[in-house]
């Protein structure tokens, strides 16, 4: 941090008087001490000696089929390719029906092969560069993981940082099968143990292409964001 | 009666009487009904995973300094700010200032009902900056300089028609088409505009997360994550009980706000933001600013009865099933929060005199306490709202002369029966002179709506002494 | 000895709908039960309680545990005067002497479907009702008693009954007591509502096991006009073939 962003913040800190006020409330009002509701005593008092957590989410078996049937359904595109060769093939097809102009590409070894095999005489613009243009035609990048519960991605401001996922039209995800996990609970806990939070400003579970349903409950696919979700879903080795 | 009271009593009459207000209101909410069973079907337990989210919030509300102070601390550490309003003044101020400071011209929204609560746009307004709203719906009722009809849905009363009307005259005269699509299309084209104009971007937050230090944002449409990652400066409005302990607690509450919300299995984008974008990152604001407001929830703690009022996540379910809201209409509340939710919590917020109406206007059928996913209990708040009015004296002591004569009726059996013969009696005399619905008649008020009830020459216990008795 | 239960009539079926009250006896002594009616009830203290005036209704609760204190069971024609006594009277009673006794009688306190099903165990009464009829959840009834299948178990038992489903059977009427009054037209435009998915049946009957719910229907149905009349749910099962039928058989 820099010499003026610490003073800001001190700045800010001292000047806020209601901070100790309003703290000072909470606790007064937290001393009320509110009785168990009856309900949850009752319900005790029949409840076996071993309580079991309940399930409130359908174990996943296969995350693989999982994820694919919530893409369909979260109207994203789920491409499962074989290998990187097949992988180029889908990038070079989803990239052909998009309309000319620069794309913006997560900075990262694997994408710099994928990209300029696929993609030799599109302009790309690279995240290392900084911010994809407005008129983007379409972004790709890797994800942290994909979750097979809610046919989710999960990115991260690694991934080629915050707008690589929202301004262009045309979102493309290159991830490979062995990132898949079964549900929100097991991503989050992995994201909250190797502390993601920590090492970046920002993070986002991707459920579909960007909707409204705002003028009569109508679904509008591609709102502000991307119309288009494509994941490039490479089956890893072994 | 409060002018709150009267004004509303005027709109529920209006809009009471709107059958084409009723019908779109049906239709969206019929839609709503088959999504949101679709999302229930998703869930294995539904009442575990509402008795699980009740939990969550339940051990956030009753450390939620505990809570605060982790969050504040990661989001300081990582050069973040965070500032502590006490009311909707001290919020309005610090965004201002800050705004002004900054040289900011123009600010994106995305939506947030705190900062309806604080009336926040007006004070940017009145300091010379521009404010966009980006959600579709609230875009539009900024369009139309109204309040939001609903807080999941803020445009639901309008259809396409009356939509691309309100396009042509305030956007763009020449557009034709009213589908949805095409109308998305030229919001998308205006607005995206701002966004890379703005030099603020102005968010809600559905969840703060204490143990991560993040706040948590759900949105479809893309436009909250725009307005967090194109301009240089966001700024986060939300309410002190906002917060929730752990990541891993979204694992449940995203998946059931989703499902009570719009009945999705969970929303477009769950982002979670910690700080302004760090060294090494493509892009994101330089600064991150977090105003927690209190505005009076602080003082809701106190309240042994009615704390868990504040596990609200906001979801709108209770808005949607009930049956006064689809008759009236979110506006007709003319408050911030409507519905059930709107009705417990107005009082508390706003004070009980001015808005006790609220928590009468309603027929206590309970299914917003059915619904509610955090399982708060909005059907005997409202209740005990009216009993809290009564004790504060805050009712007509007409009213109370009224429930003391009757109160000393019924604890004399005999007064009792008399006093039920000598209405019938006088009410069938009364009704045989044609004067039913007339000004004598007081039975008056449910005659103009219903048939009068016929009345019976004897009541139940006079048959029961004549020979009914005998078994 | 026969078994005998007591009978608690709500104060505005006492008044205005005795034949509600009529019914249920005679169901009750059909299927086995002599009834017993203690005079001095008068009032469970619902309008006062829903209207806020706690102080009002504790006395009148008070005086209500009293007449029935000794009552092994009761049962009443109202699933919302049976949920103020049971769900409502602990609290309002909280600091009374007589909070237990309120308690207990709250676990003795049945609706009438409720009863017939629960405790007499019985669905098939003998009943005969050749009409189509739609029925209508009643709010109390339905989330504070959580009587959702009961009273349809006894009317798939009535001889001849034809059991049309309406849309949003349990979206509240709009009656809700005071709130009629106070707050006419939501009240009005939500009955009109439920009339208009009544009248989408086409059923000549809409039934609930709260008269109150039935006496806000019946006026707005008169009001219009309308084909379809309001019966009370011990008004149909009180109702019988001509004498020389044989007894209705058990349907599965």
């Amino acid at each position: 941090m820099g010499q003026t962003e610490m003073t800001q913040t001190e700045m800010t800190q001292s000047e806020n008087s209601s901070r100790e006020r309003i703290l000072e409330r909470i606790r007064t009002g937290l001393r009320t001490v509110i009785p168990e509701p009856a309900a949850l005593a009752s319900d005790r008092a029949i409840v076996e000696p071993v309580v079991l957590e309940p399930v409130i989410f359908e174990p996943i078996s296969n995350p693989l089929e999982r994820f694919q049937q919530e893409c369909v359904s979260n109207l994203m595109e789920c491409a499962l390719t074989a290998d990187s060769a097949a992988s180029v093939r889908q990038l070079d097809e989803v990239l052909q029906s998009l309309p000319d102009g620069e794309i913006f590409v997560q900075d990262e070894p694997s994408l710099r092969r994928l990209v300029e095999t696929a993609v030799p005489r599109r302009a790309i613009r690279w995240s290392s560069q900084g911010a994809p243009a407005e008129a983007s035609q379409a972004t790709v990048t890797l994800a942290e993981a994909l979750i097979a519960q809610t046919g989710s991605i999960l990115v991260t401001a690694a991934c080629g940082g915050r707008g690589a996922s929202v301004v262009a039209p045309c979102h493309i995800v290159y991830a490979t099968t062995v990132q898949l996990v079964p549900d929100l609970a097991t991503a989050l806990g992995r994201a909250s143990r190797e502390g993601i939070l920590e090492r970046n400003s920002f993070a986002c579970v991707i459920s579909g292409s960007s909707r409204t349903a705002d003028i009569e409950k109508i679904l509008v696919q591609g709102a502000h964001g991307p119309r288009r979700l494509v994941v490039i879903l490479e089956r890893s080795g072994v | 009666m409060s002018t709150a009271a009267q004004r509303f009593l005027q709109d529920a009459a209006v809009k009471s009487a709107d059958l084409m207000h009723r019908e779109i209101i049906r239709r969206g909410m019929d839609s709503y009904d088959v999504a949101h069973l679709k999302g229930r079907a998703r869930i294995k337990d539904w009442e575990a995973a509402r008795q699980k989210c009740q939990e969550i919030k339940r051990e956030a509300i009753n450390h939620v300094d505990r809570y605060l102070l982790q969050f504040e601390e990661k989001v300081v550490a990582r050069g973040g700010h965070v500032f502590w309003a006490a009311n909707s003044e001290e919020a309005c101020t610090y965004v201002k200032n800050l705004a002004t400071r900054l040289g900011v011209h123009t600010v994106v929204k995305s939506k947030s009902m705190v900062t309806e609560e604080i009336h926040l746009s007006p004070v940017l307004e009145k300091a010379g900056i521009k404010v966009w709203e980006t959600d579709l719906g609230e875009f539009i009722v900024q369009l139309r300089d109204e309040p939001p009809y609903h807080i999941v849905t803020p445009a639901m009363h309008l259809n396409r028609g009356q939509i691309a009307q309100l396009f042509r005259d305030k956007l763009d005269p020449s557009i034709v088409s009213d589908d949805p699509r095409d109308l998305m299309a030229v919001a998308r084209r205006k607005l995206r505009e701002a966004f890379f104009a703005a030099e603020m971007g102005i968010s809600g937050a559905n969840f703060l997360v204490a143990d991560a230090g993040v706040v948590a944002i759900s949105t479809n449409e893309g436009n909250g994550r725009l307005c967090t990652s194109v301009p240089r400066i966001h700024v986060v409005v939300t309410g002190i009980e906002k917060v929730i302990p752990r990541l891993e607690d979204l694992a449940v509450l995203w998946p059931v706000l989703a499902t009570s919300g719009t009945g999705q299995g969970i929303t477009t984008y769950g982002t979670l933001i910690g700080g302004p974008r760090r060294k090494g990152e493509a892009d994101g604001p330089d600064e991150f600013h977090v105003v927690l407001v209190d505005n009076g929830r602080s003082q809701l703690l106190a309240d042994a009865e009615q704390r868990e009022v504040l596990h609200c996540i906001r979801c709108g379910a209770c808005l949607n099933i009930c049956p006064v809201f689809r008759h009236i209409g979110g506006h007709t509340y003319g408050t911030t929060y409507p519905g059930p939710i709107g009705s417990v919590l107005t009082p508390h917020l706003n004070g009980i005199a001015e808005f006790k109406h609220l928590s009468y206007a309603s027929s206590l059928c309970g299914a917003c306490t059915s619904v509610c996913p955090v399982k708060i209990d909005l059907a005997h708040h409202l209740l005990q709202n009216r009993r809290n009015a009564t004790q504060a004296g805050a009712t007509k002591s007409s009213e109370r002369m009224m429930f003391r004569a009757w109160r000393s009726v019924m604890l004399h059996p005999w007064m009792y029966a008399l006093g039920g013969w000598s209405a019938r009696t006088a009410l069938r005399v009364l009704y045989g002179l044609g004067l039913a619905g007339s000004i004598v008649d007081p039975m008056r008020v449910w005659n103009r709506y219903r048939s009068p009830v016929a009345l019976p020459s004897e009541s139940f216990r006079a048959r029961w002494r004549k020979g009914l008795g005998s078994n | 000895m026969q078994r005998k239960v007591s009978l608690f009539v709500p104060c505005f079926v006492d008044q205005l709908l005795p034949e509600v009250a009529v019914d249920t006896v005679k169901v009750l002594r059909r299927v086995g039960y002599a009834v017993e009616f203690p005079e001095d009830q008068t009032c469970c203290g619902q309008p006062a309680l829903n209207t806020g005036y706690w102080d009002e209704a504790r006395p009148c609760a008070e005086h209500f545990v009293r007449v029935f204190k000794n009552a092994e069971v009761v049962v009443c024609p109202s699933g919302s005067c049976v949920s103020v006594i049971r769900v409502f009277y602990p609290e309002l009673l909280a600091h009374s002497s007589l909070r237990e006794d309120a308690i207990s009688l709250g676990k003795r306190t049945f609706e009438f479907s409720e009863f017939l099903v629960k405790v007499a165990a019985v669905t098939q009464v003998g009943a005969s009702f050749p009409h189509s009829v739609t029925y209508h959840a009643s709010c109390h009834g339905l989330r504070e008693l959580k009587l959702r299948e009961e009273p349809l178990q006894l009317l798939r038992q009535v001889d001849g009954l034809k059991l049309v489903e309406m849309i949003r059977f349990d979206e509240c009427c709009g009656f809700g007591g005071t709130f009629a009054a106070k707050f006419a037209d939501i009240s009005g435009a939500m009955g009109n509502s439920k009339a208009d998915s009544v009248n989408a049946t086409g059923a000549e009957f809409v039934t609930a096991i709260d008269p109150s719910c039935l006496m806000h229907l019946q006026g707005i149905l008169g009001k219009r006009r309308a084909a379809a009349r309001t019966i009370y749910l011990a008004s149909i099962l009180a109702s019988q073939a001509p004498a020389n039928q044989a007894p209705a058989q058990e349907k599965s």
